[in-house]
């Protein structure tokens, strides 16, 4: 069995994912033939490729939007005509999908901060994000950031927050009822005393958000060496694979 | 890079390595895209809608600037302001080699990105800016592989391999990123035959740090994001460039240059956004040439005398 996991390679780190991905494979491998059996008995091979057109696009069983800059990829994946295509993968089809900030702006129904005229969104997480939360590449900065889903005695998380976005609101859903949404708030113990020094309480800034299949983070995890977050990800795709949830397995 | 720690602008304690991820990683979340050079608000949301992962700010284009002569300066806060309220994309200025003052003043307006840029008269003919200090990434230029690594060790988060701006002719660009590839192979293969002896061999013939050098020729390419600017004026050009193994490119008076309408420059920018996101589609650089129409007249760097050149600029 193989599992293709894409990368969105309209514009943007790209290659910083595919990287970490194949670490985080090897991690994956590594753990299962040592630890009898927590994970699956044969793990299935992982193929991991960059995704620009449609036909790229229908191979894959889970896809992540990378961090770039979200109206560049929109007006991109308008013009190669991917929009509807995007969306029926991640809300028909309910595939794992994962966006690193520009990719949560993407994967957001409502955006604000947008550039005049607004911007086309993929949809598929019931929120509102605010876009370059923080201001300009000035108030960029690195966190450590306590993530429960990584397990309660896992070390910080740095994250590095790039002209990042936050959700603001988390929106009462019409499809799913509350139990189905999974929400992950990291920011509240950024560690080194600058979220009081930002001012206006971004202390309760949710930086990491899921709901179903949809997974996004404000923050880079490709960018840091750390393979954890990439390693929990291929877990749930796994996860997903084993109960039926993707396709032609 | 050393790790110790520092005072950020706000307020946290940064160690150097975490502002220098912060630095290079917004040139990586760049990489794929075009950098266009805008002088005023429309032109900046020209650039922003054709899909621009961000924009230069400056008071005139580079062929504006070579056909006015004169001292070429920061251009005038007032308008790097309205700028940044027009779009949401990074906003970049450039200031001149060597003026601490321009850049320092630059990061307060709070630029996303700051060119030490060649394309201005230089205000040091001995001294870049010694960039680490700064909590606002920079962007520099290199003809060579000992220049793009001065610079890397300077602070420069991103590099741009130096064309001969505004002139619409690719081959100083062209001729510079061949040039960075050809070392940073030769830098590869004495690695492999002569490991760190011959590294700092090498590292003395180019006039750079041995440890960067090092680490350039382990990666096989250089340790930031490198776009290609300077003298790329057509989809075709762009495309070129990324052949070339360019991240991404600047495009300076390709755009606006000569346009006939706001429509057709909107229309050039478009087409080279879409020859760089595309650059291996043959179908998509044949549609993006056709929707570019009529490129900027441009100046043969051929004819130029070497004073006139700005590559030569920066040491």
């Amino acid at each position: 069995m193989t599992i293709t996991v894409g990368v969105l390679a309209l514009q943007g780190g790209v290659i910083e994912h595919l990287s970490l991905l194949r670490r985080a494979a090897d991690y994956l491998s590594t753990s299962s033939s040592s630890n009898d059996g927590k994970e699956l008995a044969t793990l299935p091979d992982f193929d991991f490729i960059q995704v620009r057109t449609k036909e790229q696009l229908a191979q894959c069983d889970a896809l992540i939007i990378p961090g770039g800059e979200s109206t560049t990829m929109a007006i991109v994946a308008r013009r190669l005509g991917l929009f509807d295509q995007l969306r029926d993968f991640v809300k028909v089809q309910h595939k794992p999908v994962w966006g690193t900030c520009a990719g949560l702006v993407m994967l957001a129904e409502e955006a604000s901060a947008v550039k005049k005229g607004g911007q086309e969104l993929v949809g598929g997480l019931d929120v509102r994000v605010v876009r370059n939360r923080y201001g300009t590449q000035i108030q960029s900065f690195v966190a450590d950031l306590k993530l429960p889903f990584l397990g309660e005695e896992e070390a910080p998380f740095r994250g590095v927050f790039i002209r990042a976005p936050v959700v603001e609101e988390i929106m009462t859903t019409t499809s799913g009822s509350p139990a189905e949404q999974e929400v992950k708030e990291g920011a509240a113990s950024a560690s080194g005393g600058q979220q009081s020094e930002r001012g206006a309480a971004p202390g309760d800034d949710i930086v990491a958000v899921r709901q179903r299949n949809v997974f996004g983070t404000s923050f880079h995890p490709e960018l840091t060496q750390d393979v954890r977050i990439h390693v929990w990800w291929l877990r749930q795709v796994l996860d997903a694979a084993r109960h039926g949830d993707l396709v032609a397995l | 890079m050393a790790t110790t720690n520092e005072k950020a602008a706000n307020g946290t304690t940064q160690s150097h390595d975490d502002a220098f991820t912060v630095k290079a990683g917004l040139a990586q979340m760049l990489k794929g895209g075009v950098i266009m050079d805008v002088t005023n608000a429309d032109e900046a949301r020209i650039a922003e809608e054709a899909g621009a992962c961000a924009v230069m700010a400056l008071e005139r284009i580079p062929s504006d600037i070579r056909a006015m002569g004169g001292v070429a300066r920061m251009s005038n806060p007032a308008m790097i302001k309205e700028i940044q309220a027009a779009v949401t994309i990074p906003v970049m200025a450039k200031a001149r080699i060597g003026h601490v003052v321009e850049c320092r003043i630059l990061e307060q307006l709070g630029v996303d990105y700051i060119d030490e840029s060649e394309v201005l008269t230089p205000a040091d003919d001995q001294f870049h800016v010694t960039k680490t200090p700064f909590t606002i990434p920079f962007v520099c230029g290199c003809r060579n592989l000992g220049e793009a690594l001065r610079r890397i060790k300077e602070g420069a988060a991103m590099i741009r391999t130096k064309g001969e701006a505004g002139t619409g002719d690719v081959v100083e660009a062209v001729r510079h990123i061949r040039t960075v590839n050809a070392e940073i192979a030769a830098a590869k293969a004495r690695l492999a035959s002569e490991g760190s002896l011959g590294i700092a061999d090498m590292a003395r013939q180019l006039g750079c740090d041995a440890a960067l050098l090092q680490q350039t020729a382990e990666l096989g390419r250089l340790p930031v994001v490198n776009f290609a600017a300077g003298g790329v004026a057509t989809p075709a050009d762009a495309a070129l460039m990324m052949h070339l193994g360019c991240d991404g490119v600047f495009v300076g008076s390709g755009i606006f240059k000569d346009a006939k309408t706001p429509e057709h420059a909107a229309q050039r920018a478009r087409a080279i956004v879409k020859a760089t996101t595309q650059f291996t589609d043959m179908q998509a650089l044949v549609d993006a040439s056709i929707e570019h129409g009529e490129a900027m007249k441009g100046i043969s760097n051929a004819g130029l005398r070497p004073e006139e050149k700005m590559a030569g600029r920066g040491w």
